[in-house]
């Protein structure tokens, strides 16, 4: 049982990630209508940095977390007047250029990260972010603050993001757009701004994120994004591509699975369950569990 | 309409609230708008009249700050506007009920007239409860998504937003498309009502009886021009739009 309930909370944390991944990612394509493949490399550059500033500051956590969250909000803000010609042009998800655009974008941070950091070998996280003591050891499960901390953040982040969305005027004019741009034109709703409004939101998601991976999973390499991405975009097809409420189902249940799997048979065969039960629900249900929202 | 020339009269000693004036516009190759002159003064109500394709949609759109104009002038209160963006001009007093009323269908009731007030947050509350008065139906639909209204409970809502920005002028778009009969009539009944509330009313329609029977003025658009205009009592009677319009 306290097995269980250990891998339940690591799940939950997972979980929260793969949620906070495919709404920030979700997010861009509905209010920005850009395809962003790359949004999980700019969280993993987001990590980079936090990795950098903890080094140069002597593990100042504050300082960190403050960079992670700057640098993933101002490289999305970069980004945007790149994707800027076919914000303009509106109407509908030009995918062709968005998703080019966009797997560029990421090949530039891989390289960056692969050259220009730590001499291209993998970075580890402090204790401090990431770990010490288990709080709770069970066989050979053990829980540490890294993993606590990632499930509270993870949850306040998640439930943060969904106040948002539905119970603020920004949030309203995303969920405007997402349903009808043009109608929003009409009502007086700028597309522009409030796309770009979209941008930084999922920046600041994005530096959210960097910070839960570093500390649940304590380390991270540049190939790290690009692994991430093929799950990222995974869950939003099973969920249903631009379907925030599925997003946050499948997310959630994804990361319990994985941590279930994790528990109980092996860790190195959760990716490989993961995508086999996730090619079944696509073969059966091709919109997405929960419909597209596009 | 007995205050019909009461109103006009009043008009024609003030500046008008919206002005039109030679304006021309187009979609790539396609002229929608062929130098449209309009007027509207504060207290009217004036009824755009054009059958399908006349470019009615275009006028009111491009009023509001969609399209840029080719050329021409758009004036409100006398201040020039064309090619302004829209949140500008809704902040200045315009706002358009679009054609197919353009209810946001997942969203829920109270969530799309708050729409209405994106750009004007100031006395929201306010603002709402006057709305609800109203339209007492939209309180009680206040937590129901769009989607579950009926044709004319729509067209309330989105009556609803617009009213939510606190404009001066109410543009509405073919208001009685897709509506039973005594739909129709409801919404014109409330048309009138919120001119008496002292709201400024331009709306566009295909089958124009009513709209007239409800309107102090008419203008008449051909395939993007203006070629006929009056009160409409003068456009009532008038064989050409008795006969293209009025199904006469
Ligand atoms: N987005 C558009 N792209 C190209 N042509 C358009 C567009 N919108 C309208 N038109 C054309 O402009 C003309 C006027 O259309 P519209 O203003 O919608 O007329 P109405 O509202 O009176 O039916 C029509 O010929 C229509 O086909
Ligand atoms: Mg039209």
């Amino acid at each position: 049982m306290e097995v269980f309930i250990a891998q339940v909370i690591n799940g939950i944390s997972l979980g929260s990630i793969y949620v906070l991944l495919v709404t920030g990612f979700n997010l861009l394509l509905l209010v920005a209508m850009i395809i962003h493949f790359a949004y999980p490399q700019v969280v993993v550059f987001s990590m980079y940095i936090i990795w950098l500033v903890l080094e140069v500051t002597g593990n100042n956590l504050i300082l960190g977390a403050l960079a992670g969250v700057t640098s993933s909000i101002l490289l999305n803000l970069i980004s945007a007047p790149l994707f800027q010609k076919v914000m303009e042009k509106r109407g509908e998800v030009d995918i062709n250029s968005t998703m080019v655009m966009s797997m560029g974008i990421g090949m530039i941070i891989t390289d960056v990260l692969s050259h220009g950091f730590n001499k291209g070998h993998p970075i580890a996280f402090p204790d401090t972010l990431a770990g010490g003591e288990a709080i709770l050891r069970v066989g050979l499960i053990s829980i540490l603050p890294g993993q606590v901390s990632a499930f509270v953040v993870g949850v306040i982040a998640v439930s943060g993001f969904f106040l948002l969305l539905y119970k603020t005027r920004p949030g309203r004019a995303f969920r405007a757009i997402a349903e009808d741009p043009n109608g929003a034109r009409l009502v007086g709703i700028p597309l522009l701004k409030t796309g770009l409004q979209s941008y930084a939101l999922s920046g600041l998601l994005g530096g959210l994120i960097a910070l839960l991976l570093a500390a649940l999973i304590g380390s991270a390499s540049s190939g790290l994004g690009e692994q991430v991405a093929l799950k990222v975009i995974a869950v939003s097809i099973i969920a249903g591509l631009g379907n925030l409420v599925g997003g946050l189902v499948v997310g959630l249940s994804l990361g319990i699975l994985e941590a279930i799997v994790q528990g109980y048979i092996s860790g190195t065969w959760s990716n490989a369950i993961a995508f086999v039960i996730m090619l079944l629900v696509i073969l059966a249900k091709p919109t997405g569990l929960f419909g597209l929202k596009l | 309409m007995a205050s019909n020339d009461q109103t006009r009269a009043h008009a024609d000693s003030q500046q008008a609230l919206l002005t039109i004036e030679n304006l021309s516009v187009s979609y790539g190759h396609v002229n929608a708008l062929k130098h449209a002159n309009l007027q509207v003064f504060k207290g009217e109500i004036v009824v755009l009249i054009g059958a399908n394709g006349a470019g009615k949609t275009t006028l009111l759109e491009t009023a509001l700050g969609i399209n840029t104009p080719l050329s021409g002038a758009i004036r409100f209160k006398g201040k020039p506007i064309g090619g302004a963006a829209v949140d500008r001009n809704v902040r200045a007093g315009i706002c358009l009920v679009p054609e197919g009323r353009g209810v946001f269908a997942s969203m829920s009731v109270l969530d799309n007239l708050l729409l209405g007030a994106h750009n004007n947050m100031k006395n929201v509350g306010k603002h709402l409860q006057r709305v609800y008065e109203w339209f007492p139906i939209l309180e009680k639909r206040q937590d129901q998504i769009a989607r579950t209204l009926s044709g004319g409970e729509r067209q309330m809502l989105a009556i609803g937003r617009a009213l939510m920005s606190s404009p001066e002028l109410i543009m509405v778009d073919e208001p009685s498309i897709g509506l039973a009969p005594i739909v129709v009539n409801d919404i014109f009944n409330i048309l009138r009502m919120l001119n008496q509330e002292g709201y400024t009313i331009l709306l566009s329609e295909q089958n124009a009886n009513k709209a007239l029977k409800c309107a102090h003025r008419g203008y008449v658009l051909e395939t993007g021009t203006v070629t006929l205009s009056g009160t409409a009592a003068q456009l009532l009677d008038d064989p050409g739009v008795r006969e293209a319009y009025l199904g006469a």
